[in-house]
């Protein structure tokens, strides 16, 4: 992220199927929030504000939520021509998170059970942003780590590359000395195939990842599909396990077979 | 005489959870469409097939200001389902939990999505400079509050200790000790709250609406309690069916939901007050009394007022739960056993109803949810219609401004509304 020393970077910040967490999390990220609003200036954020225009041009451009409409593509390719930096925000626009659980079912089916009427309905499968336009780089988690975030925003005003957490949750699970869960207690953890960023939250309360931080890249979902199927759990249960978070993500194929 | 047939359109509201548009036909007779144009996610569609135990994390995304009442009500009715009983201590638990949240919601409500309508800022941001000391105060409390949930539940924001029989981890008495005294550290905060709210000049708006809340014995209830309204209702969680009425609307994606036979209510924070104002703590009252706040309040903006009222109640009530418990591990094991059951709780924007059929392998058959911002949303487009007809020779920005407002007001969700 070069070229952003000595003046006021242009964030724009834009929510599309999601519940809208992570633009909490940016704008309320306390203790930093009032920092933030020194360094950077927030050009356009709906739910902040009610100036400001999503025309651009932004240094850096946020996108929340997974893309499930058409007007959804057709705005966010017109974001990616005006944003120096466009980056998914959230496991929803980095891996489909949890709207994309739809995708496991036929769309139709799944509208159908919601609505009497699906004739005003104009929803497609749910994706991350990354189908449909280029990416500068993931700010992973449900909802997006404060890690990650205060790494962009550093990069952003010391105008270095941001070094994103790309490693497995037990890599964090052991540096906190945790008893591993899977291996001792037998319960189904999706640690060894989730990307970090949480600190292994869950492990450290005594319960198994549910994977919210997504898939980590060249995740062996094979091998931990083979582990849980061992363990005594059933295809549809271990099929869940690996369609909860990221079910579009082509790292976790692998364990989402039927 | 001549007519004014124009329209005013808010494209994308602005400081509100969510997206919608407000278009308002000033005519004779006003028209008004809450057209709520955020995408459906299909949670009660893609929840079938899901197994009991992931419902809670999955819900919790429904959304990002009240993931915990979303969580809470789901694993209740989960639990209601399966016949599932829990310890007094979960009960307490969740309920700090529950108040921390709502806390923390009211928070960002009135201040950055609320205060900024009342001085003529477009944000916040922008209010630093001459708003520096309730900004200040603002970030203080959300923290502790925040800092409150996710010692609970390992986080603020989607909570994962929480399950359906308990919780995974309960933090050590300690931990418990050292909140305490922040809490107790707040009271001045939270005070000053409800007179930094009390100086919003609202407008002097009146409306005949039924005022719904969920009310237990001797407690101001969230999480359990009777359907209660200001009408005469009184019904329990089990009957929800048989009072209230969902259906769809051609111009939004968000369901409506009122009373059958009856018309459009309200939920929230004054419906709250309207209800159960006596079962406040005897200092909030106080507090309230101070202000001039009298209830019944058939104001809507007074929502923003009833909201402050709740964050100063709600440190007393968090203060009295931590410091009268002492809390420690529990085991707890669950049995599949299939059946149908539902929950309502308070979230902080008001009644939360979730209900569940699941089936001898423990897997959800079908699921239903039904959102405060649906249960207000046909008293939204109500009341606005009432705001325009008196308001009707005013200027049409300040027509538009005032629409904003009320819908602020009521503090949508439209996230949740359009699940």
């Amino acid at each position: 992220m070069s070229d952003m020393k000595n003046k006021k970077p242009k964030i724009g910040v834009f929510k599309y199927s999601c519940c809208a967490g992570c633009e909490f999390q940016l704008i309320y990220f306390q203790p930093y929030i009032m920092e933030v609003f020194e360094a950077a200036e927030i050009t356009y954020c709906k739910m902040l504000q009610s100036a400001g225009s999503e025309d651009g041009p932004f240094d850096v451009a946020l996108i929340e939520g997974a893309i499930t409409e058409q007007w959804q593509v057709e705005q966010l390719k017109k974001v990616r021509l005006v944003s120096k930096y466009l980056i998914p925000i959230g496991s929803c626009a980095v891996c489909g998170g949890i709207p994309a659980i739809k995708n496991t079912d036929e769309e139709y089916e799944v509208q159908k059970r919601v609505c009497n009427d699906t004739s005003v309905i104009h929803s497609v499968k749910a994706n991350p942003v990354d189908q449909y336009v280029k990416v500068d780089g993931y700010i992973k988690g449900c909802p997006m780590g404060v890690r990650d975030l205060t790494e962009m925003v550093i990069s952003l005003l010391l105008g270095k590359r941001p070094d994103f957490l790309e490693y497995c949750v037990c890599v964090e699970c052991k540096l906190r000395g945790n008893i591993c869960v899977l291996v001792a207690y037998g319960q189904p953890c999706m640690g060894p195939v989730t990307n970090a960023g949480c600190v292994a939250l869950c492990p450290t309360h005594n319960r198994g990842c549910y994977g919210c931080w997504g898939p980590m890249t060249d995740a062996n979902a094979k091998a931990l599909a083979d582990q849980f199927e061992y363990m005594g759990l059933s295809k549809e249960d271990i099929r869940r396990k690996f369609t909860e978070f990221g079910q579009p993500s082509k790292e976790w194929k692998a364990g989402q077979v039927e | 005489m001549k007519t004014v047939k124009k329209n005013i359109k808010v494209d994308y509201m602005a400081r509100v959870e969510g997206e919608t548009s407000i278009i308002v036909q000033l005519d004779h007779v006003p028209a008004i469409k809450l057209k709520i144009f955020e995408p459906p996610r299909f949670f009660e569609g893609f929840l079938v097939g899901r197994k009991y135990d992931e419902i809670g994390d999955i819900v919790s995304r429904i959304c990002g200001i009240c993931p915990v009442s979303h969580m809470t009500t789901a694993i209740q009715a989960i639990e209601n389902a399966m016949g599932i009983k829990v310890s007094s201590q979960t009960k307490v638990l969740r309920k700090i939990m529950c108040i921390s949240q709502i806390m923390a919601s009211h928070l960002i409500h009135l201040y950055m999505l609320a205060m900024p309508d009342y001085y003529g800022y477009p944000g916040i941001v922008d209010m630093r400079s001459n708003f520096n000391k309730q900004i200040k105060n603002l970030i203080r409390m959300k923290e502790i509050f925040n800092e409150l949930t996710g010692l609970i539940g390992g986080r603020a924001l989607h909570p994962v200790t929480h399950i359906p029989g308990g919780f995974t981890a309960i933090p050590s008495n300690h931990a418990f000790a050292s909140i305490l005294e922040k809490l107790k550290k707040m009271r001045p905060l939270a005070k000053q709250v409800v007179i930094d709210v009390s100086k919003f000049s609202v407008p002097d708006f009146h409306c005949d609406s039924e005022y719904v809340a969920l009310d237990g014995d001797g407690e101001y209830a969230f999480n359990e309690g009777k359907i209660v309204s200001t009408a005469g209702l009184n019904i329990a969680v089990e009957d929800y069916y048989q009072a209230f009425e969902e259906s769809e609307v051609d111009y939004a994606f968000a369901k409506k939901s009122v009373l059958k036979r009856r018309f459009s209510f309200m939920v929230g924070a004054l419906a709250r007050l309207n209800n159960k104002f006596d079962k406040l703590q005897s200092k909030t009252k106080r507090l309230a009394d101070q202000i001039g706040f009298k209830i019944p309040s058939d104001n809507p903006f007074h929502n923003n007022l009833a909201q402050s009222i709740e964050i100063a109640d709600g440190v007393e009530q968090c203060i009295k739960l931590i410091g009268s418990n002492s809390f420690e591990d529990e085991d707890f094991n669950i049995r599949i056993i299939p059946g149908a059951g539902g929950s309502v709780t308070e979230a902080p924007r008001g009644l939360l109803f979730h209900w569940y059929n699941i089936n001898r392998k423990g897997v959800v058959e079908k699921a239903n949810i039904v959102t405060p911002t649906s249960h207000n949303f046909q008293n939204i487009e109500k009341d606005m219609k009432k705001l325009v007809t008196e308001n009707k020779n005013k200027g049409r920005d300040q027509i538009r401004l005032l629409c904003e407002q009320l819908v602020r007001a009521y503090d949508p969700c439209f996230s949740c509304s359009v699940h």
